[in-house]
């Protein structure tokens, strides 16, 4: 059966949303990230303060389903910009939408911890330029909190 | 209080070795190294200058001459308090031509990045297992195959929330996971050092 977007006020709208972040690699890279490309909007580079977002299109959300886990996640285009507090270093970024994803339906349940503190499901992916300035990329993924600046 | 970033700048522009000593800057745990309440400086969207990313083409001292990927050059300075990533921590002498990179630091007046970390060879790709071995998980990565080995002593496997273990037997093919780990360079394999799998 065909999945809609749902109607409800998108949850990001109300107040901070957290989840799940991790960092993936876009624009002219080396290793597995060469064929990459520059993602959804044209824009993405590794090196950059970008992020990808599981809802700028519906294509995007097609592919994504965050709904799935639970996430009624606003549309939001390229260019839009998220502030990403790490809830483990406490420290923030501030990053420009440049792509589709995490696929935030494949990983639904997932829950990332530093000690007691917790936050499930994927609802961000940073490049690795913004993953590194709230934490190490060797942690892969991390509890954050969503917010606008 | 002077903070990390001052006094990484502060011992660069001091001249001399360029060498900053470890205990002064004290011990960089993968979290309080990141710990930053300063404003940001570089628009969201925009390249940071504090960043690099690219393939080392020689090593001189304690410099790394990294060609970026966008074939700009970047002159990488490792001191004592810079901490190194390939497959875990390393020692700088690890570090060697051809190698694939990422780096953040300060972008001294000069150029010169003084690097807090650098991370060598790392890899964060999402894909299916199309077939698991005692040693390898072959991964289809955006319809590329990567063959992921398992490093005893060095990989681990997060399901959800559980602690991070050694045992991989609860991977199973066609489930989707997360693998961190360092790229073998020039191959299409990649040594393990994590597997994030949701169940």
């Amino acid at each position: 059966m065909a999945r809609s977007q749902p109607t409800d006020p998108p949850i990001d709208l109300l107040a901070a949303v957290q989840g799940e972040v991790s960092w993936f690699c876009c624009g002219t890279a080396w290793g597995p990230c060469s064929t990459t490309g520059k993602g959804a909007c044209g824009t993405c580079n590794s090196g950059s303060l970008q992020h990808a977002w599981p809802n700028t299109s519906d294509a995007c959300w097609a592919i994504t389903h965050p709904d799935t886990c639970g996430f009624n996640l606003s549309r939001r285009t390229c260019g839009f910009q998220h502030k990403i507090t790490g809830l483990c270093s406490g420290s923030s970024v501030v990053t420009a939408i440049a792509d589709c994803g995490p696929q935030t339906d494949l990983f639904c349940g997932e829950k990332s911890c530093c000690g007691a503190t917790c936050a499930g499901d994927r609802i961000i992916d940073l490049t690795p330029a913004a993953y590194s300035k709230i934490a190490s990329l060797s942690t892969g993924l991390r509890p954050c909190e969503i917010s606008t600046p | 209080m002077t903070s990390r970033r001052q006094m990484l700048k502060s011992a660069l522009l001091g001249g001399g070795a360029g060498v900053v000593a470890a205990t002064a800057l004290g011990s960089l745990g993968p979290e309080a190294a990141f710990a930053s309440a300063k404003a940001q400086e570089v628009e969201p969207g925009a390249p940071d200058p504090n960043f690099a990313e690219g393939r080392i083409r020689s090593i001189k001292d304690n410099t790394l001459l990294v060609l970026g990927s966008n074939m700009v050059f970047h002159n990488i300075r490792v001191v004592d308090g810079t901490s190194l990533w390939k497959l875990g921590p390393i020692p700088f002498d690890q570090a060697k031509p051809g190698d694939g990179l990422y780096a953040r630091g300060v972008r001294m007046p000069d150029g010169v990045l003084a690097a807090e970390a650098v991370w060598l060879n790392i890899v964060n790709i999402k894909g299916h297992i199309k077939n698991i071995t005692s040693d390898k998980l072959h991964l289809d990565h955006n319809g590329q195959e990567v063959l992921c080995h398992v490093v005893p002593g060095k990989s681990v496997a997060i399901h959800s929330e559980s602690p991070p273990s050694s045992d991989l037997s609860m991977l199973r093919v066609s489930q989707h996971v997360q693998i961190l780990g360092a790229w073998r360079p020039d191959t299409n394999e990649v040594d393990i050092a994590t597997v994030f799998s949701p169940h």
